[in-house]
C-alpha cells in the first residue's frame, strides 16, 4: 500500500485568531492534490504543521499511518509561501547543501542537484548567485530544491504565483511527473483553473476547517446541474430571470451559464430559451472548480 | 607552543598545567557526550518507528567536524566557514587587522632603526680623556658612537650644520650641537651629548682638584648605593602587561565582531525566508549551533592568521612587542577567547531571530553590548591599576565580564589557578543554561515575520 499524509484534527490558534479549526484530510501518495481556501484560511499553518514548524495544540500529522517526526520529514519536500534560499550563495552550492541536509552524500547531492537545474533549463546557471537570477529562474532553483533529495512528499505553498505561462507550464509539468512517479504532491494556489487542470483531487478549507474535498471528477458532477445556453440577440439572459428554479451563475459573451434547482425541469428552461429568441446552444455541462469553491465558501 | 609545553611539562607551573587540563577536557568531553549520543541515538532508532527505512546514506567519508558533532550541526558549520571565508568581508577584514599589527610591530622597529650611532667631532685633538667620555656616554645611551677629527671649531660647527657630525667637543671644555637641547629631547644624540658633557665637566673638576690618577679613579669609579623596591619594578611588570593588554583588546575585537556576524547571519537567513526551508528538515538548535559553531571557527582561524602572522613578523624583523608574554598569559587569552565567544554567541543569535531588518539591528545589539564593553574598559582600567578591586574581582566572576576581567587578573598575577577554574566553570554553566535558552527564544520567533518580536512576547508565549 502507498504511503499517505494525513491530518487528523488539528488545532491551533494564534491570540484570538482561530488559524485551525478541528482540520482533517489526507493526501496519498500518487496524486496532485489541490489545496484551496481564501486567504487566512489556514493553508500556511497546516503547510508549516506538516514540516513541525508550528506547534499544534491538537491533532496529529501521519505518514504512513504513523506521527511524524525528523526523520520523515528529511524524506519530504518544501516550497514555502515566501521564497527562501541564500540570495548571495551560488544555485549549485545551495541546491549541495539543501541535498546533503536531507540525507544525500556529497557526490549524491551534486548529481542530483545538476540533474534538476537541467531538468527546469537552467544548468547554464549552476555557478550564479541566486541574487543574479530573473523571479522565474529563481522560481525554478527553489522548486530544485524543494525536489533534490528526492522526496517522498511534496508540499508547495503558491509554487506558481508570479510566474509566466511558460514557468507555470513547466512546474506544472514537474509536479504531474512527480506524482506520476508515485509521490504525493500537495500544492495550494488561488488560480482554480490551474489546479483544475493539475490535479486529481482537492481540498478546501475555510477558517480552519475542511470545507470540501475528493476528486475533481466526483465534485464537478455533484451538486446541482449546470445548463450553457445561448439565445440570439441576448447578452445577458434576462430571458432566464424569470425562470422559476434557475439561477444565472455567469454570462459570457452571449452564453448563459445556469444553476438549476432539484426539481426544474429542463425542458421548461429550454421552452423558455426558445420563447426568447432562436437557441444556438443549449448544453449540460459539469461544476467547474470555481464553483465548487464558491459553493463550498457560501 | 603546544609541542613546546609539552616536552616541559615537569617544568610547567601548576596553573599551566590545569588550563591545558581544562582545554583538552574542553575538546574531549563534548567529544565523548557526542560519541556517547549518537550510539544512544542508534540504539533507540531516535524514537523513530523500528521499521521506517534510514534516510541517512551510505556516506562514502565524513569530516571532521561530522565526527565531533551531529552531522546536521556539521554540515551547517561547515557552510558557514566556506561561505564566510569566501566572502569579501573576512579577506578584507583579515588584511586590515594584519596591517594594523604590521604596523604596531614594524613602526616602533622602523623608528629605533633610524637612532643610528652618533658621529662625534673632536676638535683639539682626540685625547684620552675626551675618548673616555665618549665612550662612556654612548655605554650609558645604549649605542656606540664614532669620533670624527676636526682641525678646527668653524670646521666643526659647519660639519655640525651639514649634518657630517652630531655633536662636536671642543678643547674638552665645550659641547656643540645643532639646535640646542630641552629637557625633553630623549633623543640618542642628545644623551650622548650630555654624558660628554657631565663626563668632561667631572673630568675638569677633579683636575682642578689636583688628585692623584689613583683618587680620580676611586671617585671615577663611585657607585651609587642600591636602591631596592618593596615591590617588582614597573619595568618588569610593563612587558607581561603588554601581552595581556594585546589579549584583551583581541578578544574585544573577535566577540565584536564575531558577534555582529552572528546577529546578522541569523537574521538575514529569517529576512531571506531561507531558515523556513531549512527547518523543514534540520531542528532549530541544531541549525544554531551550527551556525554559531562555524562562525566561531571562522573567528578561532581569524584569531589564528593574526597570532602567527604577528609572531612570524616580530621575529622576523627582531622586535621585542611580543617578548615576554608568558605561556600562561597566551593560554589564559585563549581560553576566555573561546569562552567569552561561547556565552556571547548564543544572546546574539537569539537578538538576530527577533529581527529581519538591517536597522532593527542597533537597537537589538546595543543592550548585548553594554555588559560587553563594561568589561572590556574595567578590564583595561583594572591593568594600569597598582592594585585589584573588590569591582575587579566580582567582575572576574560575572560570566558576561569575565572574559575580559579574568583575563586582567592572570596578567596582572592577581588569581590563583583555582579562581581561574572557578570563573571558568561558571562561564561554561552560564553558557549551558544561556544557549538552552536561547534555543528557545530563536525557535519562537525565527518564523514571526511582519513586526520585530519583543522579547516578553517570546518569554510568556506557550511553546
Amino acid at each position: 500500500m502507498t504511503p499517505v499524509l494525513e491530518l487528523v484534527d488539528l488545532h491551533r490558534r494564534f491570540g484570538a485568531t482561530i488559524a485551525l479549526d478541528g482540520l482533517s484530510f489526507a493526501v496519498p501518495s500518487g496524486q496532485v492534490v489541490g489545496f484551496l481556501g481564501p486567504n487566512g484560511a489556514g493553508k500556511t499553518t497546516t503547510m508549516r504543521a506538516v514540516f513541525g514548524l508550528v506547534d499544534l495544540e491538537a491533532g496529529e500529522v501521519r505518514w504512513d499511518g504513523r506521527p511524524i517526526g525528523a526523520r520523515e520529514r528529511r524524506r519530504f519536500g518544501y516550497m514555502p509561501e515566501e521564497r527562501g534560499l541564500y540570495r548571495g550563495m551560488r544555485v549549485g552550492d545551495q541546491l549541495d547543501y539543501l541535498g546533503r541536509l536531507h540525507g544525500l552524500d556529497a557526490p549524491g547531492a551534486r548529481a542530483a542537484s545538476t540533474r534538476w537545474l537541467e531538468r527546469l533549463g537552467i544548468a547554464d546557471r549552476v555557478a550564479s548567485k541566486v541574487e543574479d537570477l530573473s523571479h522565474g529562474n529563481q522560481q525554478r532553483v527553489q522548486l530544485a530544491a524543494a525536489l533534490v533529495h528526492d522526496p517522498e512528499l511534496i508540499v508547495l505553498d503558491e509554487p506558481m504565483a508570479g510566474l509566466d505561462p511558460a514557468g507555470i507550464d513547466a512546474i506544472g509539468e514537474v509536479l504531474t511527473e512527480e506524482a506520476r512517479r508515485g509521490k504525493g504532491v500537495l500544492f495550494s494556489s488561488h488560480q482554480l483553473d490551474l489546479v483544475e487542470d493539475l490535479c486529481e483531487s482537492v481540498s478546501i478549507i475555510d477558517h480552519g476547517r475542511l470545507v470540501a474535498g475528493g476528486l475533481v471528477d466526483e465534485l464537478a458532477h455533484q451538486g446541482s446541474r449546470r445548463l450553457v445556453v445561448r439565445v440570439e440577440g441576448d447578452r445577458d439572459g434576462a430571458w432566464a430571470r424569470s425562470v422559476p428554479g434557475v439561477t444565472i451563475s455567469e454570462s459570457d459573451g452571449g452564453a448563459s451559464r445556469l444553476v438549476l434547482d432539484a426539481t426544474t425541469d429542463s425542458d421548461a428552461v429550454l421552452r423558455a430559451a426558445m420563447a426568447a429568441g432562436r437557441v444556438t446552444q443549449f448544453s449540460f455541462e459539469r461544476r467547474r472548480l470555481s464553483e465548487v469553491f464558491r459553493e463550498a465558501l457560501t | 607552543m603546544i609541542a613546546a609545553l609539552l616536552a616541559n611539562a615537569h617544568a610547567l607551573p601548576v596553573g599551566v598545567k590545569v588550563l591545558i587540563a581544562l582545554v583538552i577536557a574542553g575538546v574531549v568531553v563534548p567529544l565523548r557526550i557526542a560519541r556517547y549520543r549518537r550510539r544512544r541515538a542508534r540504539r533507540t532508532g531516535a524514537g523513530a518507528p523500528a521499521t521506517a527505512p534510514a534516510e541517512r546514506p551510505r556516506t562514502t567519508r565524513r569530516s571532521v567536524l561530522e565526527r565531533v558533532v551531529s552531522r546536521d550541526v556539521a554540515l551547517v558549520a561547515s557552510r558557514e566557514v566556506r561561505e564566510r571565508l569566501r566572502g569579501r568581508l573576512f579577506k578584507v577584514g583579515t588584511l586590515v587587522v594584519l596591517a594594523v599589527v604590521a604596523g604596531a610591530i614594524l613602526i616602533p622597529r622602523f623608528t629605533s632603526g633610524k637612532a643610528t650611532p652618533p658621529r662625534v667631532g673632536v676638535v683639539g685633538g682626540l685625547s684620552a680623556e675626551v675618548r673616555a667620555a665618549v665612550v662612556s656616554a654612548s655605554r650609558s645611551a645604549g649605542t656606540a658612537a664614532s669620533l670624527v677629527s676636526e682641525p678646527s671649531e668653524a670646521a666643526a660647527r659647519a660639519a655640525l650644520e651639514r649634518g657630517g657630525v652630531d655633536l662636536a667637543v671642543i678643547d674638552a671644555r665645550l659641547v656643540l650641537v645643532k639646535t640646542a637641547l630641552t629637557t625633553s629631547d630623549a633623543s640618542t644624540a642628545a644623551a650622548v651629548a650630555r654624558g660628554v658633557a657631565t663626563y668632561l665637566g667631572d673630568a675638569n673638576a677633579l683636575a682642578s682638584a689636583h688628585l692623584t690618577p689613583q683618587q680620580a679613579a676611586a671617585l671615577r669609579g663611585a657607585m651609587a648605593v642600591p636602591i631596592t623596591g618593596l615591590h617588582p619594578s614597573k619595568r618588569h611588570r610593563t612587558l607581561a602587561d603588554a601581552t595581556t593588554l594585546m589579549g584583551i583588546i583581541l578578544i574585544f575585537i573577535v566577540l565584536q565582531q564575531y558577534n555582529n556576524w552572528i546577529i546578522f547571519g541569523v537574521m538575514e537567513e529569517k529576512g531571506s525566508r531561507v531558515v523556513e526551508v531549512l527547518l523543514s528538515t534540520v531542528r532549530p538548535l541544531r541549525l544554531l549551533t551550527g551556525k554559531v559553531l562555524g562562525i566561531g571557527l571562522v573567528a578561532l582561524l581569524q584569531a589564528a592568521i593574526i597570532l602567527a602572522f604577528a609572531l612570524a613578523l616580530a621575529g622576523a624583523v627582531g622586535s621585542t612587542i611580543l617578548h615576554g608574554a608568558q605561556p600562561l598569559h597566551l593560554l589564559g587569552i585563549f581560553v576566555w577567547l573561546i569562552l567569552g565567544y561561547a556565552f556571547y554567541c548564543w544572546v546574539y543569535a537569539a537578538a538576530g531571530s527577533m529581527i529581519e531588518r538591517q536597522d532593527q539591528v542597533q537597537a537589538a545589539s546595543f543592550p548585548l553590548a553594554v555588559p560587553l564593553t563594561v568589561g572590556y574598559i574595567s578590564a583595561i582600567i583594572a591593568l594600569s591599576g597598582t592594585s585589584v578591586s573588590l569591582y575587579s574581582q566580582i567582575l572576574a566572576y560575572l560570566p558576561p565580564t569575565a572574559p575580559f576581567m579574568m583575563p586582567a587578573l592572570v596578567g596582572l598575577g592577581a588569581v590563583t589557578w583555582w579562581q581561574f577554574l572557578a570563573s571558568a566553570l561558571l562561564c561554561i554553566a552560564a553558557t549551558v543554561l544561556l544557549a538552552r535558552g536561547a534555543g528557545v527564544v530563536y525557535r519562537r520567533s525565527i518564523l514571526r515575520t511582519g513586526t520585530r518580536v519583543r522579547i516578553r512576547e517570546v518569554l510568556a508565549r506557550s511553546a
